[in-house]
C-alpha cells in the first residue's frame, strides 16, 4: 500500500487511564485514516514513556480512570507535563476524557477538603462538594457549533467549572455535563478538547472524529487537506438510537 | 412476628405467580424487608443452617450452581437464593419460600449469591461460615461505581468477620489482599498451568496497581485480564500460596469456569465432602441458566453464554473460538439489569472473530452500537453481520442459517438472555 500522508497518534496512559471503552476513539482515529489510505500509528505512552515519543505524536488522547491510577499518571506526567502543556499550546490536537480533562486543570478539589493539583493548561477547576454526592451518571447529548449534536455517556463525581476566557465544547440537551448546573458540557482550548463523554465519543460523533483528524494532518502538512467522505449509515443509526432513548431529535 | 413475615410473604409469592408478575422473584423479601429490617437475621440466627455465600463480578451463579451440586451429591440439604436475584430482597425471598408455614427452616446449608456492591450490607445482617470471593472486575460502572472503592469497601467489611472461613481467588490481586492481615482462615485458589496463560494485551484490565501500596504490579504470567502470578516491584506483596490448582474434572468449558470449578471444589473440601463424590458431582454437573447452558430447537443446537461485561464477553468469545463456530449471536441490551453503559463493547476484543468465517447476527437495544463496534473491527471496509432490530425475527432466522450439524452460540447481556430463553422456550419473559 502506497501512503502519502501519515499520522502518529499517541494514547496517554492506556494502561492506567482506559476505564470505560475509550479504546474506542483510538479504534475509530485509526481506522478512519487507514478507510482513507492515511497510514495511522498508535503510540501507546504508558508509565515511564520516553518524552522523545510523546513529541513524535500529531494527535493525542488520553481517557478516564479511577482515582488511584490517576495518582500514579499524576507521579509520572511530573516534569513531563511541560512538554504536553508546549504541545497543547502549539496547537497539537487531542482529546482529553473524563478524568484526563480534570487533570488537565488547575485543581480538583476533593469533598473531605483535599486538593489535587493539575496541569493547569486548561482554566478550569473541579470538585466534589459533598461525601457520597450523587454521581453524575447516564447517557448524555449537547450540541455544539462546529461539531453538531454530540451524543455519549456520562459517569463522573465531580463537577468542573470552566474560567471566563474558556470556551465551553457545547451546551446540554440531556444529561449533566460540566456540573449540571450551568448547561455546559466540555471546554475547547486551542485545538484540544476536554469532555466528560464517553461512549466513547468518536465512534457515534464522527464529525468530531473527523475534524480532529483534519487539525492534525492540516498542521502536520502546513495546508488544508479535504478529506474523502465516508459511508456513516452505522454511525447515523446508532445515533438515533440514542436520540430515542433521550426523546430528542438530532 | 417472624413467622407472620414469612406468612405475609408466602402469600405475595403466590399472589404474583397467579398473576404472572415478572417482578415476583424479590418482590416478598422487600415486604419483609420492610417490616422487619433486620429480618434475615432473626431468620437465620434461629437456624442450625451454615451459610456459604458466594461473591464476585463474574461466576457467581455458576459457582452456586457447582457447590450445590457437589453437597447435594454428598447428600447434604440445600438451599440456594433465586438465580439472577441477587441483592437483599432476593436473599429474603428466598428465606420466605424455602421457610416452613411457621418460619423455620430445615436445611443444613444455604448458599446466596451476592451482588459485590450489597456484601457489606448484607454481612451486617448475617455472619457466614464461609465466604467465596472470586473476582472483581468493571461491570456496570453505571450502578456500581468503581472497582477501586468496591475493593476498599469489602477490605474495611471483610475485618469484621472473624469467625467466617474465607476461599479466596489468589490470582486476583484485590481479591487475594482481603485475605492479609485478617485473624480468620484463609484458603487460596488459584492456577499453576502454563497452558492458561495468555499473550494478549489487556487494556480492559482493572487492577494492575498493588492493592497495598499503589505500585504498578509485575506479572509473571497472566491467565487472563489482571488474573495471574503478581509481584509488586516495591512492598513484596505477591500471589500467596496456592491450597489448590487444579482437579480432575472440569464440567465447563473456558479459563473463568477453571476458577469457579476449583472455588467450589476447594469449599468442598473444606465443609469435608469426600474426593469421590466431588468427582462424581462434577461428571454429572448440568449448567445454569444461560451459563454455557445448551438448548435444542428445530433439532438445532443452540448454546447460551451469558456475557456481562468485557471480561466476560472476552472469555467467552474466547471459549467458543476455540470450538470453531459457523454462527453466532451477539444480543446487547442497555437496560437496568444490563447497566445502561454499553461503552464496554469498544473494551471487547471481536477482532478475534470478524476475520474469520463466522456468520454473526445482531440484535438488541442497542444493536448498532454493536454494529459499528463490528465494523470498526473489520480488516476492510464490508459487512460480515447482519443487523436485526427485532430479536425474534433474529432468534428465527439465527436458527434457520445455522446447518443441522452446526451449533448456534448465542452471547446475551443479562436481559438480553432472559428474552431469548423466553423465545426459544416458546414462553416471552418479560
Amino acid at each position: 500500500m502506497n501512503y502519502t500522508l501519515a499520522l502518529t497518534i499517541g494514547w496517554l496512559y492506556p494502561e492506567l487511564m482506559s476505564t470505560y471503552g475509550d479504546h474506542g476513539n483510538v479504534i475509530t482515529l485509526q481506522k478512519r485514516c487507514e478507510w482513507r489510505n492515511i497510514k495511522a500509528k498508535v503510540i501507546e505512552l504508558n508509565t515511564n514513556f520516553s518524552v522523545r515519543d510523546l513529541k513524535k505524536c500529531d494527535l493525542l488522547m488520553m481517557g478516564g480512570a479511577q482515582d488511584t491510577q490517576q495518582e500514579a499518571v499524576s507521579k509520572d506526567l511530573n516534569g513531563k507535563s511541560s512538554i504536553l502543556n508546549e504541545m497543547i499550546l502549539n496547537g497539537i490536537p487531542g482529546i482529553y476524557i473524563c478524568g484526563a480533562y480534570q487533570f488537565l486543570g488547575n485543581y480538583y478539589k476533593e469533598a473531605d477538603g483535599n486538593l489535587i493539583e493539575g496541569l493547569k493548561i486548561f482554566d478550569l477547576y473541579t470538585e466534589n462538594t459533598q461525601v457520597n454526592a450523587r454521581r453524575l451518571i447516564g447517557n448524555l447529548a449537547f450540541r455544539t457549533k462546529d461539531f453538531g449534536t454530540i451524543v455519549g455517556f456520562e459517569n463522573h463525581g465531580g463537577r468542573t467549572y470552566l474560567g471566563k476566557n474558556l470556551k465551553p465544547l457545547g451546551f446540554v440537551m440531556k444529561g449533566f455535563g460540566n456540573n449540571g448546573k450551568d448547561g455546559t458540557e466540555g471546554a475547547v482550548f486551542k485545538n484540544s478538547i476536554g469532555t466528560y463523554s464517553h461512549g466513547p465519543i468518536l465512534p457515534k460523533n464522527p464529525l468530531l472524529a473527523d475534524a480532529l483528524l483534519k487539525k492534525a494532518l492540516d498542521k502536520k502538512y502546513r495546508t488544508f487537506i479535504k478529506l474523502p467522505k465516508l459511508d456513516d449509515y452505522l454511525e447515523q443509526k446508532a445515533r438515533l438510537q440514542v436520540a430515542k432513548r433521550l426523546s430528542i431529535a438530532i | 412476628m417472624n413467622s407472620l413475615i414469612v406468612l405475609i410473604g408466602k402469600t405475595i409469592l403466590l399472589f404474583s405467580r397467579i398473576l404472572n408478575l415478572g417482578s415476583g422473584s424479590t418482590w416478598p423479601g422487600h415486604v419483609a424487608l420492610k417490616l422487619d429490617a433486620d429480618f434475615i437475621e432473626h431468620t437465620l440466627n434461629k437456624s442450625r443452617l451454615k451459610i456459604i455465600l458466594v461473591t464476585g463480578t463474574n461466576g457467581k451463579t455458576t459457582t452456586v450452581k457447582l457447590l450445590q451440586s457437589i453437597l447435594e451429591k454428598a447428600g447434604k440439604k440445600i438451599f440456594v437464593n433465586f438465580s439472577g436475584a441477587n441483592l437483599t430482597n432476593g436473599v429474603a425471598s428466598s428465606i420466605i419460600q424455602k421457610s416452613d408455614l411457621k418460619g423455620k427452616l430445615n436445611y443444613e446449608y444455604a448458599i446466596f449469591e451476592i451482588d459485590e456492591n450489597t456484601l457489606p450490607l448484607v454481612i451486617k445482617q448475617l455472619k457466614p461460615d464461609y465466604l467465596i470471593a472470586l473476582n472483581l472486575f468493571r461491570d456496570q460502572l453505571d450502578r456500581y461505581g468503581e472497582v477501586n472503592s468496591i475493593a476498599k469497601m469489602w477490605k474495611s467489611n471483610y475485618n469484621k468477620l472473624y469467625k467466617t472461613k474465607y476461599i479466596l481467588n489468589a490470582d486476583d490481586p484485590q481479591i487475594a489482599y482481603l485475605g492479609s492481615g485478617i485473624l480468620s482462615k484463609v484458603y487460596y485458589f488459584g492456577l499453576n498451568d502454563q497452558k492458561y496463560q495468555t499473550h494478549q494485551v489487556q487494556h480492559a484490565a482493572d487492577s494492575v496497581l498493588c492493592p497495598s501500596c499503589g505500585q504498578r504490579l509485575d506479572f509473571k504470567r497472566v491467565y487472563f485480564s489482571h488474573l495471574g502470578i503478581w509481584k509488586c516491584p516495591k512492598c513484596g506483596l505477591s500471589r500467596p500460596p496456592l491450597d489448590i490448582e487444579k482437579t480432575k474434572f472440569y464440567p465447563l468449558k473456558g479459563t473463568y469456569a477453571v476458577y469457579d470449578t476449583l472455588a467450589a471444589v476447594l469449599t468442598a473440601k473444606i465443609i469435608g465432602i469426600n474426593e469421590n463424590v466431588i468427582e462424581h458431582a462434577l461428571t454429572d454437573f448440568k449448567p445454569a441458566f444461560g451459563r454455557q447452558e445448551e438448548v435444542t430447537l428445530d433439532g438445532k443446537k443452540i448454546q447460551l453464554f451469558l456475557s456481562k461485561n468485557p471480561t466476560s464477553f472476552n472469555e467467552s468469545l474466547k471459549t467458543i473460538s476455540e470450538q470453531n463456530p459457523k454462527n453466532l449471536l451477539i444480543v446487547l441490551n442497555d437496560r437496568i439489569p444490563d447497566g445502561t453503559d454499553i461503552s464496554w463493547i469498544w473494551d471487547v476484543e471481536f477482532e478475534m472473530l470478524t476475520n474469520k468465517h463466522i456468520k454473526l447476527f445482531l440484535a438488541g437495544d442497542r444493536v448498532y452500537d454493536l454494529a459499528l463496534r463490528l465494523k470498526y473491527s473489520l480488516k476492510r471496509n464490508g459487512k460480515a453481520y447482519s443487523v436485526f432490530e427485532n430479536l425474534n425475527e433474529a432468534v428465527k432466522i439465527a436458527v434457520s442459517q445455522t446447518a443441522p450439524n452446526h451449533k448456534l452460540y448465542i452471547l446475551p447481556t443479562y436481559s438480553a438472555m432472559l428474552e431469548v430463553r423466553g423465545i426459544l422456550t416458546g414462553k416471552k419473559i418479560s
